[in-house]
């Protein structure tokens, strides 16, 4: 590769089975500073499965992940979150009965250091903290166009605000590498259009790294710095957009063979 | 915050209440309402565990009773004064309620409902048949307690303790659940998935929260075995369970002033029932079911919406869910 710069994220060799079935098979990825990577591939080609290992809900069978060098393999998922990897999840998992408020300033939770007892006292120092903490929630709201909702419930919320506020919550840490797990499904049009121009966002303004699991192919495609492809588990194909979408494999994958290359057609 | 001034006004007028109240009460009256206050500790320290940390547990009754056993123990065994006991028991429950934390860690919904059942039933098993330390199935009677330099009989002080014990714990509980510690019990009950992506730690807060309702418990216990003068095996059964629990959903889950009320209410069921034994399970049972489907918020449900500036923070959990 050209590329000089130390990977952020690198994945080598990732391999996972659940029974009998591959759901990653020797997987390496290599992700740069401030890089948008679209992860695509037909259902059940293990791009959550990918996700989950990453951020240490799974454990890998063999392989190695790294985040600026060091080893995330073994760690739990709240000790990973803690070093800077931040994830949203597929299915809202906003907390309902905190207001948007809560739910951002639930994300600085590794950042704060009240403990229990300081709490229960309520020292001058953790009404300093929480207050800094609502600063930066509030900021955070802005960035993602939901400051004025951020009394209201998780339940008064949209589809799409409940998402919104979800990687506002993920982004308030400031992590290195943000994993997303089809921020635009079920979005309408508009929608999507303003989750390309957030993720862009994140990347420029915040220079957070996205690893984006998406179904809506168009965006990928439109924001991606590079594509990896995968089926099966293994990878098929990876680089820019425009390389992964005319390569003959990943259209073999997502359409399956042409008529005129299946034996089949060869009949009289 | 506005809202602060009318709750703290209530409040103020209530604790005002409850500390002149032994000029006028007679000792009847005296001893339900000192219950009262202890029920309020209790209720506030199994709403930590039960209603912000969505810990579905049934070891608290089991930790009342070891409370009131450990500091009753202390002095009739050992001779230890009251109030050394107090603190003694109170330390000794929350290290029990640690113990029974770590195995509970694993466990979660019905698996950790059950582990901790067995957990109860194995301390009532013990209170029954360790006879050489526990007395066994008939209990034992405590001396009551001196206040000496202080001009109070021994019921007086007791009750000014257990106020003065009650309103530092509500109040201790009400910063706790406002801060980031409440914000990741409740993180955890609403989703452990995005609690984990947060960097909450899951076994640290939940250790966390069982070991703060152990010690709620454990001091309720302490002054109850004083407040009552007696233990017996009997008080921490399955029934105080019940009630624990009634205290819990009635006064509103996830709501610190909502289990005040709850404890204040099922107290005052409990004492107007007490002519008729069996009627009072039935009704508490009764008034736990159509609170889960009625006004599943809880009573306090009523307070948030017809007193302005009565919000909370961190709500409350649907227990329909």
């Amino acid at each position: 590769m050209t590329t000089a710069a130390a990977p952020r994220l690198a994945v080598q060799g990732l391999t996972l089975s659940f029974g009998g079935i591959r759901a990653l098979d020797g997987v390496d990825l290599e992700l740069s500073p401030a890089e948008i990577r679209g992860v695509i591939g037909p259902n059940g080609a293990g791009k959550t499965t990918l996700l989950n290992v990453i951020c240490g809900i799974h454990r890998p069978a063999d392989g190695r992940i790294t985040l600026d060098g060091e080893s995330l393999v073994g760690l739990r998922f709240s000790q990973i979150a803690a070093r800077g990897l931040g994830r949203t999840f597929q299915a809202s998992q906003l907390f309902r009965n905190m207001t948007v408020l809560e739910n951002v300033m639930t994300g600085l939770h590794g950042h704060l250091h009240t403990g229990a007892l300081a709490a229960a006292f309520n020292l001058g120092r953790v009404r300093a903290e929480e207050a800094e903490a609502a600063a930066r929630a509030r900021e955070l709201l802005g960035f993602v166009g939901m400051e004025t909702m951020a009394d209201r419930l998780g339940t008064e919320l949209s589809f799409g605000q409940q998402r919104l506020v979800e990687v506002a919550r993920a982004l308030v840490s400031q992590p290195k590498v943000l994993l997303l797990d089809e921020p635009a499904v079920g979005l309408s049009v508009v929608r999507v259009a303003e989750v390309d121009a957030l993720l862009r966002r994140i990347r420029d303004e915040r220079g957070i790294t996205i690893l984006l699991v998406e179904h809506v192919i168009r965006l990928v495609m439109e924001i991606s710095d590079r594509v990896t492809v995968l089926n099966y588990g293994r990878k098929i194909a990876e680089g820019r957009p425009a390389e992964v979408a005319e390569n003959p494999e990943v259209i073999e994958a997502y359409l399956g063979r042409s008529l005129e290359r299946h034996p089949d057609a060869r009949r009289p | 915050m506005p809202s602060i001034g009318t709750r703290a006004q209530v409040m103020g007028v209530a604790l005002l209440a409850l500390a002149l109240f032994p000029l006028v009460a007679n000792p009847y009256l005296l001893y339900v309402v000192n219950l009262g206050v202890i029920y309020v500790v209790l209720a506030v320290g199994l709403n930590l565990l039960l209603g912000f940390g969505g810990q579905f547990a049934f070891a608290n009754a089991a930790l009342f009773g070891i409370g009131a056993y450990a500091t009753g123990l202390l002095q009739v065994r050992l001779q230890w004064p009251y109030l050394l006991a107090v603190g003694a028991g109170a330390v000794f429950t929350t290290g029990v309620g640690l113990l029974v934390a770590l195995p509970a860690l694993r466990l979660s919904g019905l698996y950790l409902a059950m582990a901790t059942l067995a957990f109860a039933q194995f301390t009532q098993w013990v209170l029954l048949n360790w006879e050489t330390v526990t007395f066994g199935a008939g209990g034992f009677k405590i001396p009551p307690p001196r206040f000496d330099p202080l001009p109070l009989t021994s019921a007086q002080g007791i009750y000014y303790l257990s106020l003065f014990v009650a309103a530092v714990l509500v109040i201790l509980a009400w910063n706790v659940v406002r801060s980031r510690v409440g914000r990741a019990l409740v993180a955890i009950r609403d989703s452990e998935l995005a609690a984990e992506a947060l960097a909450i730690d899951l076994a640290r807060y939940k250790t966390i929260a069982f070991v703060l309702s152990a010690f709620y418990a454990g001091m309720a216990g302490a002054l109850y075995s004083a407040t009552l003068n007696f233990v017996a095996p009997e008080g921490f059964d399955l029934f105080q369970m019940v009630v624990q629990f009634s205290m819990v959903v009635v006064g509103g889950l996830g709501s610190i002033w909502g289990s005040v009320l709850g404890a204040g209410l099922l107290l005052a069921m409990q004492e107007g029932l007490r002519a008729f034994k069996g009627a009072q399970e039935i009704a508490f049972g009764l008034l736990l079911m159509l609170c889960i489907i009625f006004l599943p918020e809880g009573l306090i449900s009523f307070l948030k919406r017809h007193m302005r500036g009565w919000s909370e923070p961190l709500r409350r959990p649907d227990p329909r869910r």
